[in-house]
């Protein structure tokens, strides 16, 4: 089929799309004005041109009626132009010769309130489709490699799951985690709910199987720095961090931290005990392997001291090991970097920060596990003393309207059933005890989740609908709450020994950063963005990079272990292509206009052009693989002599002056 | 030099809409990855806003060519839209910041030539800013309507007549064509930060300062070629339509004659007249 003879054959499909366009727009009179357009062919209008019966009745046009050019009138074509150029490749026709007119999402959904007007702007825009259709060329599809290795960053629950499952399937998987060992947030909970499981005696052999599987590779205390390349074909940089310790030799032992003389805020513990400089996080650690927390040690600080080199037998403490930056090429990424709790001393009115027995969700999931501070003794920070009458309050962090100090719009999801479960464990160890739970609502969509509710509200545990004001510190420190019960209306004045604020989750430290180095986009909460909120959730808007866990959203643990599969499955698809076709969009340069100027090569961040000494004289050459078809060459170029395959300067500027016709 | 605004102001042609109703032509040229994903997303969200706006889609903010910023209102447009990704989330990473270097650039043009430069808008819109767009478009189509119509004479803001914001709006074309522009627009970030050849950095002052020079001597080379493109004229007449010195007009004809780009057509009494090069029967 040629596509540049002489009056292109072109046929234009609008779409009703059910009543969401047909509801607001003329469709029958966006289609006959489309058929008086110069090289119209045929004009239809189709229920649903997506449709098997809509996609036929354009294959059946190009082949009966010949035609090389196609315009469809519908949604987004953020959402269907790769459906549509698929149906142009079935019928043999080059795909870049379609056209759409987004008639939905920017027309009908937006203009519902004046149909006329909707109406004319979608002939504007059939009409300015039509005039860019009538300029397009056939391109063909460059080639692009695929490694089949997959890189999971993060290593918590989503990403331990993701790199199981990947590795279980042959691929070779990176896991990359920031701390010195993988286990996230999970590996500091006691207890998950409802079926009060221990929370590190599931996660840690899913921890020794990521060890013991040999396509996967942990990479701890490293961080992701740079990301080059596209979809099968990543190369990412990534720092690994020097840790003094040869993780080969190290097992374990524990003699270096028993000699070692720096006393350090244990974070794994919440600052609740103490760690030497030389660590390990926590028993079951992978890899299990100490590290030296370089801005503690002594002699990396002050230069004596390495008592833990010399006690060391097999000779694992290496102190001149230096922080080095490792290529690693994979085809697909998989995010999985969790999300951070929300730091409550943002809302002074609690006092957290302040008063010593006002504590967080996760302060109290260290207090309450065998291996934390108190050793499973439920003891206040401020006193070590038993408290008696405990209060939970809700929704610290979540569901602020206004987003105040950094805490979010959204509900966090999860902090209902960990303060039903911890209150629950409260009642369990201490029977005696009085519990009171300050909530907004109680929120228990799961499986289990409103019965393991129901149990606790058996128990005696009292839920009172209302958030607190304040928190106030009382003599020999208690605290006083004051607050309505919006139930009964009552006003209820209360003293407790200790308050536990069930704080959200908020996007993870440092993602602001990763998600530009990885160039996804942000949610207007701060979590990644997913491809499509109900049907690419675990995609992004970057072809190879997926999600899995908190990273996208607060969720619980088998919801981010099912989204890990979910992101496992789409990053070995990738994995398991022969080869990734890329959309030609790049530049065309004109030898006889180029000046050699250097401007585009200057302004390419791609390194993509390059100009080069020729028998004329300086031009600029494409570089087609490290080209991304963004277009500021041919924007920039000073000589003009740059033209955008795809986005021509002609065919931008027929749109234009379709759009701004008098109809 | 004055500015071509002082000297070709033309009284409106009494062709101006009403300002109740004047319905603005509004073009947006929308970012593949960000700010068309937002205008979808207002769109998948029901959030209205009016239907004035039609969009083009780029595939980013820095692919929209100064010379395409300025081709709506040869084309009747009264406003231009560019929205891109916000800063440092440009999805080929730095195409904004050359969309927002054209912008400000051609900002200055327009102010040299009389033409309102709020007409131009750049903004970014994030793919998660979908009530932010549609605020954004509603906010813009109503101050192009209380700008007035392009070339609505006394009805708009300029006051020009249609015909005299077409001209000025070629000129302006013509100038974000040109060599010298585009070479200043795409170095301009660079010269202030890395420097020029000479590894000498030039302060944005200076360098607005120069920019301004090349605009100024661009407009009116542009102005002479949009007028000997029509029918010979006389450097007498050129510099009275542009309410500049026939001595800046003479300097420039004698630059693009030099260059090829007109030729000497006659001498009509004591001013030459210059024809656009190859018109000449």
């Amino acid at each position: 089929m040629q596509a540049s003879c002489a009056q292109p054959r072109m046929g234009v499909y609008v779409c009703h799309c059910g009543l969401n366009i047909a509801g607001v727009v003329d469709v029958e009179a966006v289609r006959d004005s489309a058929r008086a357009l110069e090289g119209v062919v045929v004009a239809r209008d189709n229920k649903y041109t997506c449709s098997e019966v809509g996609q036929k009745t354009i294959a059946d046009d190009i082949r009966d009626l010949g035609l090389d050019r196609v315009v469809i009138a519908s949604c987004s074509p953020r959402l269907h132009e790769k459906t549509f150029r698929g149906v142009l490749e079935k019928c043999g026709m080059n795909p870049f010769l379609l056209e759409m007119a987004n008639i939905r999402e920017q027309c009908s959904w937006v203009h519902s309130g004046d149909s006329a007007a909707a109406t004319e702007k979608a002939k504007a825009l059939v009409r300015s489709a039509v005039a860019r259709a009538r300029l397009l060329s056939p391109l063909s599809r460059s080639e692009g490699r695929v490694v089949p290795k997959v890189m999971v960053v993060g290593g918590g629950v989503a990403g331990i799951s993701a790199a199981l499952y990947l590795g279980n399937m042959g691929i070779k998987t990176y896991l990359v985690e920031r701390e010195p060992s993988i286990g996230g947030h999970m590996a500091m909970l006691d207890k998950t709910f409802p079926t009060l499981d221990c929370s590190l005696c599931i996660l840690s052999p899913k921890m020794v199987e990521v060890a013991e599987n040999e396509n996967i590779q942990v990479l701890s205390y490293s961080e992701v720095e740079k990301v080059e390349g596209q979809v099968g074909d990543f190369r990412v940089q990534v720092r690994r961090r020097a840790r003094y310790v040869d993780e080969a030799k190290c097992v374990g032992c524990g003699d270096c931290a028993a000699k070692c003389p720096v006393r350090v805020p244990d974070e794994f513990n919440r600052n609740m005990g103490e760690r030497k400089a030389i660590y390990i996080p926590f028993p079951q650690a992978i890899p299990p392997a100490y590290a030296i927390d370089a801005e503690h040690c002594r002699y990396l600080t002050q230069g004596k001291c390495r008592v833990c080199e010399k006690v060391c037998e097999r000779g694992a403490v290496v102190f001149d090991q230096t922080d080095r930056v490792e290529t690693v090429e994979v085809g697909a990424i998989v995010v999985a970097t969790g999300f951070r709790p929300y730091d409550a001393s943002k809302k002074p009115q609690y006092g957290y920060g302040r008063y010593p027995n006002v504590i967080t969700s996760l302060d109290f999931e260290r207090i309450i596990c065998a291996d934390g501070p108190t050793h499973g003794k439920l003891k206040r920070p401020g006193d070590q003393a038993t408290p008696g009458r405990i209060a939970f309050i809700q929704c610290v962090g979540s569901r602020d309207e206004h987003g105040h100090d950094g805490a979010g719009a959204y509900c966090s999801r999860v902090c209902c059933m960990i303060t039903a479960k911890q209150a629950f464990m409260v009642k369990e160890k201490h029977p005696d005890s009085e519990v009171y739970v300050y909530y907004t609502d109680m929120r228990t969509a799961g499986k289990g989740f409103e019965e393991f509710y129901q149990r606790g509200r058996g128990e005696g545990i009292v839920f009172v609908r209302g958030k607190p004001g304040e928190v106030r510190e009382e003599e020999g420190g208690s605290l006083r709450i004051t607050s309505e019960d919006a139930d009964s209306g009552c006003i209820l004045d209360l003293s407790f020994d200790m308050v536990v604020l069930a704080v959200g989750l908020t996007p993870p430290e440092g993602l602001v950063d990763l998600a530009q180095r990885l160039n996804l986009s942000r949610s207007a909460d701060g979590f990644l963005m997913e491809g499509h909120p109900k049907l690419r959730p675990f995609e992004t808007s970057i072809d190879g990079i997926y999600l899995a866990g908190c990273v996208q959203f607060p969720k619980d643990i088998p919801d981010s272990v099912a989204q890990a599969g979910g992101a496992a499955a789409v990053a070995a698809a990738t994995c398991s292509r022969q080869k990734i076709e890329m959309d030609p969009l790049g530049p065309v340069i004109d030898e006889d206009l180029c000046i050699g100027c250097r401007l585009c090569e200057m302004l390419c961040p791609y390194g993509a052009i390059k100009v080069e000494k020729t028998d004329r004289g300086y031009k600029a050459r494409s570089i087609e693989v490290a080209c991304k078809g963004c277009g500021v060459c041919g924007a920039s170029c000073s000589a003009r002599a740059i033209t955008m395959k795809h986005y021509s300067n002609d065919q931008i500027v027929a749109q234009t002056r379709a759009l701004l016709e008098v109809s | 030099m004055a500015d071509l605004a002082v000297g070709g102001r033309v009284a409106g042609q009494g062709q101006g809409q009403s300002e109740e109703g004047f319905e603005p032509e509004v073009v947006g040229f929308l970012c593949n990855w960000c700010s068309y994903a937002g205008a979808d997303l207002a769109g998948t969200s029901r959030l209205a806003y009016p239907t004035n706006l039609r969009v083009i889609r780029v595939m980013c903010s820095g692919r929209v060519d100064p010379e395409i910023m300025l081709e709506p209102f040869l084309d009747g447009a009264d406003g231009v839209m560019v929205l891109g990704c916000h800063p440092g989330d440009c999805h080929y990473l730095s195409g904004n910041y050359q969309a927002e270097q054209r912008v400000r650039t051609i900002w200055m043009v327009l102010d040299h030539l009389g033409i309102d430069r709020e007409r131009l808008y750049l903004d970014w819109v994030s793919a998660a800013e979908g009530a932010r767009f549609a605020d954004m478009v509603s906010e813009f189509v109503a101050r192009v309507r209380t700008l007035g119509p392009a070339g609505g004479g006394p009805a708009s803001r300029e006051g020009l007549s249609r015909g005299e914001f077409a001209f000025r709006a070629e000129v302006a074309r013509r100038v974000a064509g040109g060599e010298r522009f585009r070479w200043l627009v795409g170095r301009n970030k660079a010269l202030s930060e890395e420097g020029n050849v000479y590894g000498e950095k030039v302060s944005p002052h200076k360098a607005a300062a120069l920019m301004q020079s090349v605009i100024a001597d661009e407009c009116v080379r542009a102005a002479i070629e949009v007028l000997a493109g029509e029918a010979p004229v006389s450097v007498r007449d050129i510099a009275s339509r542009l309410g500049i010195s026939a001595q800046l007009v003479l300097e420039q004809a004698a630059y693009l004659k030099r260059r090829g780009l007109i030729e000497l057509y006659d001498v009509s009494g004591r001013s030459p007249r210059y024809v656009r090069a190859g018109a000449r029967a």
